[in-house]
């Protein structure tokens, strides 16, 4: 079982922190942001491609890697979010244009193959890869009876680490004070001098920033990097870790992120192998009808 | 001035057709055919080999002269693993480029839609590397008649499996077994039906079956639950990356048993991505690269001096595909007006042919399947296969 407990805070941190960009956008815009899972993705394939490709290391690579995710937060904001706001479409107008640009993001990569125009970012299709030993060193311990491999255990103190220190931004600074002024009441916080647009801004590319990084350690730790990583692997459960947590709230998302690696885990050990993928619907379900607000969400009232 | 220069035309058309008659009566004529593969995605490993095997035999025949006279003009499409795709484009080779004859596809998984098209629209179609179980003779799954033009030159994991059990039970006599198996896809749950159905007759207790979904990244818990329980064996039914990873695991977890597996195993790309972790691992094949009778010393040689590289499996099945369809069609007396009436033709002349491939002397069962050696070989731990057992067709 000890074993298995470590796979679960494994696999529960990369929950975690793929969630809590996830529900950032949430909080703040009242929009799921459904490319988070696409920019995810493309922080790990092309953090793959800059190591493999172009023969950047791997620490420069990872820099490059969030960079560009994080930029892919500007573009959701400029071509998917931003125009609808300005026309005051629906909620659910965003959700449709978003789910868009993954799709043309998860294309391109797919496309990706030699001698085609997408080459310079991706040249192995919808194939998976992995990095090479020699680029990311990954050295395997034997303690106590459990097997720990240094890309794995790395992954908890870099997760905490960030979840923390976006905490103490939310909470404590200037700019934590304007994000959640905008989440409260965006008009109010217009009204009180406080440049909306930019705040948004901010809050994408931190999001996307958060969601880049955790699909470059995933691919590292995982050793599974194909265009369809995001998809298969974290937009459902996302969405599941969210619900679980309090859908808006950070603490929730990280909260729920360990738990949904937990039950995936007990339900492997308990139920069967086959209930694993299946389990975080089920949580998902029984949260939505027991407790609508999440372990960490605050009972929303309805104004009239 | 008028009547030269018809005459002169005249004189170039009776030069044309006389060089044209001396290579063959078919000369100018083109037979096409369409393969159907996973160049990328979960078959990617296995697609691009049976591609360059089949490239190289176009590139033969083309140059020996074609077939009667007529070349053979291949297309590979890439259905990228994805089965919708498979059948869109059978359904494009045989409706609107009107392909002679279809190949493949790649994965099981992907025939269930693709064959019973081809069958549908009396297309002869050649599976090179599908293993599942009711491929042939019966490709309406699950409807069990027998299909006319389906084929496969790829040998069944029905034969396959159970022999690479058999053979390592004699050698060391296990006890326990678990069973990893990729629950979603075809090709991998007919193999984990085909471990339950034989371990028993060897004494294997299976202390658990495994169950997970190919496109789950994060297999550790999955391993880690395997090898917790210490058998002796551990069977892999699962395809594409998916072997090599659990062996990476289940040895960086510190098990040390047995790795048998399918056909899965049987590509240099897997056993490259294995690595040290893959070494000893058993699996049937239906080819094996040391064989020195001509028809493989001479198709390695030449698949070396093309690629640059070894074949593997997949390659001698793609290749022997192409063989086998340039026999038939030379055979068929194919009239290249009558499009419907050569694809009947070929059909049957196909359940004819016998002749020599890298996988052995070449003929089909009357159920359309193959019927040849099976090669037991182990990964080396360097990307590459030894051979361990041979057991002759029986």
């Amino acid at each position: 079982m000890g074993q298995q407990l470590l796979n679960a805070i494994f696999i529960g941190s990369i929950y975690a922190l793929f969630a809590v960009g996830y529900t950032l956008v949430f909080g703040i815009l009242d929009i799921l942001n459904l490319a988070h899972s696409a920019v995810f993705m493309l922080g790990a394939a092309l953090t793959y491609s800059l190591v493999v490709n172009h023969g950047q290391s791997f620490l420069v690579a990872c820099v490059l890697g969030v960079a560009v995710a994080a930029l892919m937060g500007l573009v959701i904001e400029h071509v998917c979010l931003r125009p609808l706001r300005r026309r005051h479409a629906p909620p659910i107008a965003a959700l449709i244009s978003t789910i868009g640009l993954a799709l043309v993001i998860v294309a391109a990569i797919e496309q990706g193959r030699p001698d085609t125009i997408f080459s310079w970012l991706w040249v192995d299709g919808a194939n998976s890869v992995s990095f090479p030993a020699s680029a990311v060193p990954n050295p395997t311990w034997h303690v106590a009876g459990l097997t720990l491999e240094a890309s794995k255990v790395a992954i908890i103190p870099i997760s905490i680490f960030l979840m923390l220190v976006l905490g103490f931004v939310m909470r404590y600074t200037q700019v934590g004070r304007g994000l959640r002024a905008v989440a409260e009441n965006p008009r109010a916080a217009q009204l009180m001098g406080l440049n909306v647009d930019r705040m948004i801004s901010l809050t994408l590319i931190i999001s996307s920033a958060l969601g880049g990084l955790a699909g470059i350690l995933f691919g590292v730790a995982l050793g599974d990097i194909s265009p369809y990583i995001g998809r298969d692997n974290v937009e459902v459960r996302g969405l599941a870790v969210i619900v679980l947590g309090g859908m808006g709230s950070i603490p929730g998302a990280v909260a729920g992120g360990y738990l949904l690696g937990l039950i995936e885990v007990i339900a492997l050990v308990t139920i069967g192998s086959n209930a694993r993928a299946g389990v975080a619907f089920a949580a998902l379900f029984l949260m939505l009808v027991l407790r609508p607000q999440g372990l960490f969400g605050a009972q929303v009232r309805e104004k009239v | 001035m008028k009547g030269v220069r018809l005459v002169s035309l005249l004189a170039a058309a009776i030069l044309i057709a006389a060089c044209g008659s001396s290579t063959g009566s078919s000369s100018g004529k083109v037979i096409k055919l369409g393969a159907i593969l996973s160049i990328t995605g979960a078959g990617g490993v296995y697609g691009p080999q049976s591609r360059d095997g089949m490239k190289l035999a176009e590139k033969q025949i083309n140059a020996a002269g074609g077939v009667n006279g007529a070349k053979i003009q291949l297309t590979i499409n890439d259905d990228a693993s994805d089965k919708a795709q498979a059948s869109q484009l059978a359904q494009k080779l045989i409706q609107q480029e009107q392909d002679l004859a279809l190949l493949g596809p790649t994965l099981s998984n992907s025939a269930v839609g693709a064959h019973p098209l081809a069958e549908g629209l009396k297309t002869p179609i050649l599976a090179v590397s599908t293993t599942g179980i009711h491929i042939v003779p019966d490709c309406n799954f699950p409807a069990t008649a027998p299909c006319k033009y389906v084929f496969r030159d790829s040998l069944g994991e029905e034969t396959a499996i159970p022999a690479n059990i058999k053979s390592y039970a004699e050698d060391s006599h296990p006890k326990t077994g678990v069973l990893l198996v990729a629950q979603d896809d075809k090709f991998s749950s007919d193999g984990g039906q085909i471990v339950q159905n034989t371990v028993a007759k060897y004494n294997i207790n299976l202390l658990k079956t495994i169950k997970f979904n190919k496109a789950e990244a994060d297999l550790s818990p999955y391993v880690t639950q395997a090898v917790q329980l210490k058998p002796d064996v551990i069977f892999i039914t699962s395809l594409g990356g998916i072997p090599a990873k659990i062996m990476t695991e289940a040895r960086k977890q510190n098990w040390t048993g047995q790795f048998l597996g399918g056909n899965g195993f049987n590509t240099s790309t897997v056993s490259t991505q294995a690595g040290a972790s893959g070494k000893g691992a058993r699996s049937a094949s239906a080819w094996y690269l040391g064989n020195t009778f001509p028809s493989n010393a001479d198709f390695v040689t030449a698949f070396k001096a093309e690629f640059n590289k070894d074949p593997d499996q997949f390659s001698a099945q793609g290749y022997s595909a192409i063989k086998i369809l340039a026999d038939a069609a030379g055979r068929a007396n194919l009239s290249f007006s009558d499009l419907a009436g050569d694809r009947e033709k070929l059909r049957a002349a196909m359940e004819t042919v016998d002749i020599q491939t890298p996988l052995g002397p070449f003929q089909f069962t009357a159920s359309h399947d193959v019927k040849q050696t099976v090669w037991i070989i182990a990964m080396d731990g360097q990307g590459g296969f030894s051979l361990v057992h041979e057991i002759k067709a029986s």
